[in-house]
């Protein structure tokens, strides 16, 4: 087989349910080992159905997928081996205990049971669960679920490790402790992780590329700064204490864009704001003008997502209600 | 079939943990034994017929509970069975399916996981069951002694049974998202299923239309084989025809449906 620089490779991914919703209209992907990949949008974008399929559990309508060169469809046993899941929902048995679950899953793997018990107790580690692995997963709390998901998901020392909306329904807390627990995933133990989320924060911290995905579709690809480098640039917003000053930073030339949004305030759109500063500082020192307020504002994803999708992310939650309520009332616990 | 033994294990492991479940699963066999056995002792009717004078619809049953013994471990079994579906849905429901559909595990061994933990079950409430009937005063009453053979008949029969009937309801729930749906169709298929059958009468009793029918159904080659086993100590040549007819039908019954529920379930299921 011949080695691709990539990891993971799609090919004009298709997915339409019965009744012809269409839910994934093409979409191509490339993606490096040992990266964090990031898909961003809201509920019913197609990021769900991007995750199932890839990782076996639904058939695409057309399209290829390959992941470390193995088909999702004609070699979905090999992908299966390779890959780590954490769906959306709970998959954790709350009848059984921590333990008891990590070591069927290790079983569907056939690893055998010492080596199983042996990944078991690093991973619980890892997640900082180690005292909760003989105890009833019906016991756990919302957030300690989320990281026996974790576990569950890497038992089997996957190359690849899907996380759909790893942080849905957790507090603000619990959630920035689940992204230091991805992070440290991703540098101890080397796994390509590809994530959804509809939180703009979640990708932005912890995806090295993002895609924007609406309506089925990608719509942008690049790392953090870069989608924010696509936007018209950096604002840089400046308070006067008079109109007469207003007026005589108005000269300022080789400017791009300035507005008055007020008649003592100047709103300048720069390509970069940390370039710029100095220049306009000099500005108004030679010209002996004193702004009263200093302001500049870096693009964020907010804005990106706003500016590519002509909307701002949606934060209702959609798709089968029914479930999600039932996973939220058990992450509420 | 990797994954078939971890998830039996799991299936098993919830039954006996979960006291209420296992307790009502115990106590349902005994209820039936204790009460319809003794309730409809219907061969007081033919009290007043000298013995020996004329054919018993019964046979030579000393009691109803040893006439009907073999029908109802067929239709507790039946009931049980039901468990393999609704546990297929609640798995969907709460999320269990998604991670074996991502797991390398063959798909039809989600499946067979509830058939085999299922029928497990009613081979346990089986035996728990012959044990009341042997005990509570004019029960079960083994005239002829029961041999290894004999023994080896009834969990055939039984097993084969089981199988099938667990597989029936798992079929019908590789796509069910609501168990309502599984417990409506049991209501509507359980009352044919143990009334045209001759697993709690014989067919001397019934209407001769009902007696045809019910030589078709899986309930009464169950009930038949077992009685006859129960019944008589040495079988004749033409008993032992039939009950070998019953169980070959079973077998053929069983091989059915461990191929629809292969095919259906590597096909068909999905989260």
């Amino acid at each position: 087989m011949e080695e691709s620089e990539y990891i993971l490779e799609t090919e004009n991914l298709v997915k339409t349910y019965p009744g012809g919703i269409k839910a994934v209209q093409g979409i191509n992907l490339r993606i490096k080992k040992g990266q964090i990949y990031g898909f961003l949008g809201p509920n019913g974008a197609g990021k769900s159905t991007t995750i199932k399929m890839l990782s076996t559990s639904i058939k695409p309508t057309s399209g290829t997928a390959k992941i470390m060169g193995y088909d999702i469809v004609k070699d979905s046993m090999n992908v299966r081996r390779i890959i780590g899941v954490v769906p959306q929902d709970l998959t954790t048995d709350e009848d059984l205990k921590g333990i008891e679950n990590i070591q069927m899953v290790a079983r569907f793997y056939d690893i055998p049971a010492r080596e199983a018990r042996k990944r078991a107790e690093e991973l619980l580690a890892l997640v900082d669960l180690s005292d909760f692995g003989n105890k009833y997963v019906s016991s756990y709390s919302g957030g300690m679920r989320k990281r026996l998901e974790l576990v569950v998901g890497l038992v089997h020392n996957p190359k690849v490790l899907f996380l759909d909306e790893p942080t849905l329904g957790l507090d603000v807390q619990t959630r920035a402790k689940m992204w230091d627990y991805i992070k440290k995933i991703r540098d101890e133990l080397g796994v390509t992780i590809i994530l959804t989320s509809h939180y703009l924060e979640e990708v932005d911290s912890l995806a090295d590329i993002i895609s924007i995905i609406d309506h089925g579709k990608i719509i942008v690809t690049g790392t953090s700064d870069e989608l924010k480098s696509n936007l018209k640039g950096d604002i840089i917003q400046i308070e006067f204490a008079t109109e007469a000053e207003a007026k005589k930073f108005g000269e300022y030339e080789n400017k791009i864009d300035v507005s008055y949004p007020k008649e003592t305030e100047a709103r300048l759109k720069v390509k970069d704001a940390d370039y710029e500063l100095p220049e306009i500082m000099k500005y108004l020192v030679n010209n002996n003008i004193k702004p009263l307020k200093f302001s500049v504002h870096k693009p964020s994803l907010d804005q990106v997502f706003l500016e590519y999708t002509g909307r701002e992310i949606r934060e209702e939650e959609g798709g089968d209600v029914r479930k999600m309520a039932m996973n939220m009332r058990r992450l509420r616990r | 079939m990797s994954g078939l033994i971890p998830l039996t294990v799991r299936e098993l492991r919830k039954w006996y943990r979960n006291p209420v479940f296992f307790i009502v699963g115990l106590l349902q066999p005994i209820f039936w034994i204790a009460l319809f056995g003794s309730a409809f002792d219907i061969t007081k009717l033919f009290s007043g017929i000298p013995k020996g004078a004329a054919v018993l619809p019964f046979g030579n049953a000393p009691n109803y509970i040893t006439f009907i013994v073999g029908g109802i471990l067929t239709t507790t079994s039946l009931f049980t069975a039901l468990f393999s579906g609704t546990s297929l849905i609640f798995d969907r429901r709460l999320g269990n399916l998604g991670r074996f559909l991502v797991s390398p595990i063959r798909r039809s061994s989600i499946v067979f996981s509830k058939i085999v933990s299922t029928t497990i079950r009613i081979l346990v409430q089986a035996v728990i069951l012959v044990g009341a009937a042997l005990l509570i005063p004019n029960g079960l009453k083994l005239v002829h002694g029961i041999s290894a053979p004999d023994i080896f008949i009834i969990a055939a029969a039984l097993i084969m049974i089981a199988f099938s009937f667990s597989s029936l309801f798992s079929i019908i729930a590789i796509r069910l998202k609501k168990q309502e749906t599984i417990f409506g169709i049991i209501n509507l298929i359980n009352l044919p299923l143990i009334f045209a059958s001759y697993a709690l009468f014989p067919a001397a009793l019934m209407a001769s239309w009902l007696a045809n029918v019910a030589k078709y159904n899986p309930v009464s080659w169950s009930s038949e084989a077992i009685r006859t086993v129960i019944l008589n100590g040495n079988l004749s040549p033409s008993q032992f025809h039939s009950v070998m007819l019953d169980l070959l039908y079973l077998f053929l019954l069983s091989v059915f449906m461990i191929i629809l529920t292969i095919v259906l379930s590597e096909k068909e299921i999905r989260d």
